[in-house]
């Protein structure tokens, strides 16, 4: 099991969260799972065996390091997709606790058949 | 100041979005003036962009695969001219109604912005944080008269949204951990050596970004959100959503399939048969179900499902009349939509329900409107002298040009399944039994103010432009011609 699968297992669950769930929370608890396997997926595509972090130090002028170093790119993304991933979970509670207070429930069938 | 131009025409409209927050008496006026400004830089660059140049502006001066760059060329051009325009109409369209605040603006122009900068954005990941912003503001926009019904299509839109751009994301890792970048150009320069070496993963990077754009634009089996959020939006937001936001993953869908997955891999993976399948099944699914609908503005929302199946069809087929005939109608339905939907929104405020039966005399009272609503139909149903026919007959001659004679023969199936719903409606209007409305006004209790300038102009704007588009399909055609020349041949490199 290389950690690359492991994401994609992670991210199945999530989706099965999201797709079979009929409570509104858990839903979003879905959304999150697939979120953060995705987090998982992209730092494990920058991970190197042994790297190290990717600092130039003094006196070295940049080129090809010579030792192994992290690919910092993808751990910079996922800094953004993690603030992305808060604020739509931000937004979908607040939605939640709006849709509660107007039909007093949280359960998806019983809120396709309010008018 | 001249290199500046592409991030300026996405700055603009953010930076009034946060000015409109601080002022309750200027609002209107900044997003307008932005909007206005954003249009002339476009126009700026017209003429570069038309003649086949391509303008590239480097974010903060870093180069290539390192740094995000902004790419105005001519399938950018084309979008982003069409989000402009219409976003426009859209704020104008908006001004009346006193209901709506300073969030609402806040939230337009920020979705306005975004949209440009999906885009323009030559950087993949960029394009994915743009369309997660877009999507936020979408989200709350229909949620904005915040009753029930807006609240569930707003949650049901972003638990379908969130998981797209989920998919999204991870085919854009599975393109980064093949090819080391995320620009666009230079995936599409290092992905068919991949494509030897790993073709499983091209096609899963792939099959996620199809997924995540397919769920965007309501495909058939992932439509499910469309329905309810197009049609429970107030109606200036179900124009955007229709008419434009629906247009940027259509948008997406082509960059990535067209740039990054070069031509020769198209074949291997068999993309065209997908998406003509795709766009077959939605097309005759809109078709049918708009045909059952009660309520004016789902019958639009399943409309809409309908033509995008058309455009599908038209990009699957893929030779250089296809593809033209889709742009085309990508720019008509853009149109003839918000048109409809602008139309709508008179309609249900003005009689008070959304039911079909109940705009029975509105014909009478309002002939200029329905005038335009009955240009519009005509044009969404293919009837020749308007732009709808120039688009459909177009993708029709390629179908028989590619050999597909039998897309023909469902398109016009299509057809005339959407001349039946549509004329239900205008046999509606025109009926003479001048039934009193039931209920008061509609849509979160909001001021009926009879044939007001801001919102019968954008109508009015809108029908002529079908009318034109109509009578003049070169007009058109010539707009889209750069961006079928760089999809097809890469003229420019």
């Amino acid at each position: 099991m290389t950690p690359i699968n492991i994401s994609l297992l992670v991210f199945m669950i999530g989706l099965y969260g999201v797709m079979s769930k009929n409570n509104l929370i858990k839903k979003i608890m879905g959304l999150t799972i697939m979120n953060g396997s995705i987090v998982l997926f992209f730092i494990s595509i920058g991970y190197r065996k042994g790297g190290l972090a990717p600092i130039l130090e003094k006196g070295t002028t940049g080129g090809i390091p010579t030792t192994i170093v992290v690919d910092p790119l993808p751990q910079a993304l996922m800094l953004t997709a993690i603030v992305i991933g808060i604020s739509v979970t931000a937004l979908a509670l607040a939605l939640i606790v709006k849709i509660y207070s107007k039909y007093k429930t949280l359960d998806i069938q019983q809120l396709s058949k309010e008018r | 100041m001249s290199i500046h131009i592409p991030i300026l025409i996405i700055i603009s409209p953010l930076l009034a979005a946060f000015l409109v927050l601080f002022t309750r008496k200027y609002k209107i006026i900044f997003a307008t003036a932005s909007i206005i400004t954003s249009i002339v830089f476009i126009l700026n660059l017209s003429s570069r962009v038309l003649s086949g140049d391509k303008v590239t502006y480097h974010l903060g001066g870093w180069q290539g695969p390192l740094g995000i760059s902004l790419v105005v060329d001519g399938l950018s051009f084309f979008f982003s001219l069409i989000v402009l325009g219409l976003g426009l109409l859209v704020i104008v369209y908006s001004m009346p109604e006193r209901s709506y605040g300073r969030t609402y603006y806040f939230l337009l122009l920020v979705s306005l912005s975004s949209m440009i900068g999906v885009i323009y954005t030559a950087d993949i990941f960029n394009m994915y944080v743009f369309y997660e912003l877009l999507s936020l503001a979408v989200y709350l926009l229909i949620a904005y008269p915040k009753t029930g019904v807006t609240l569930r299509a707003s949650f049901n839109y972003l638990i379908m949204g969130g998981v797209g751009l989920s998919f999204f994301l991870l085919g854009v890792g599975f393109l980064y951990a093949m090819t080391g970048t995320l620009d666009i150009f230079h995936i599409a320069d290092r992905l068919p050596a991949a494509f030897n070496s790993s073709t499983r993963m091209v096609l899963m990077s792939f099959v996620l970004i199809a997924t995540g754009m397919g769920i965007k634009i309501a495909v058939f089996p992932l439509h499910g959100w469309l329905p309810d959020a197009h049609s429970m939006a107030p109606s200036p937001v179900s124009a955007l959503l229709s008419g434009v936001a629906v247009k940027i993953g259509i948008y997406c869908l082509i960059r990535v399939v067209y740039t990054a997955f070069s031509t020769e891999m198209f074949f291997l993976i068999n993309i065209h048969n997908l998406l003509m399948f795709l766009g077959v099944v939605s097309l005759l699914f809109g078709a049918s179900m708009a045909m059952a609908q009660t309520d004016l503005k789902r019958l639009l929302a399943y409309s809409t499902i309908n033509q995008l199946g058309i455009v599908l069809i038209g990009l699957g087929i893929g030779t250089e009349l296809g593809l033209t005939g889709a742009l085309f109608h990508v720019l008509n339905h853009a149109i003839m939509k918000s048109a409809l939907f602008f139309c709508a929104g008179i309609m249900i405020t003005e009689t008070g329900t959304r039911d079909i039966q109940g705009f029975s005399g509105f014909g009478r009272k309002q002939p200029a409107i329905t005038f335009a609503f009955v240009i519009a139909s005509l044009g969404m149903i293919g009837i020749p002298p308007i732009n709808g026919f120039a688009s459909k007959w177009l993708i029709c001659l390629a179908a028989v040009e590619a050999g597909y004679t039998f897309l023909v023969v469902i398109i016009l199936i299509a057809s005339t399944i959407a001349a039946a719903y549509y004329f239900r409606v205008i046999q509606v209007l025109f009926s003479s039994s001048l039934k009193q409305g039931p209920m008061p006004a509609h849509e979160g209790g909001q001021v009926i103010y009879r044939g007001n300038l801001f919102k019968s102009w954008p109508i009015y704007i809108l029908a002529a432009g079908c009318l034109l588009l109509g009578f003049l399909p070169t007009l058109g055609i010539s707009l889209v011609k750069p961006a079928v020349s760089l999809l097809l041949f890469h003229v420019v490199p």
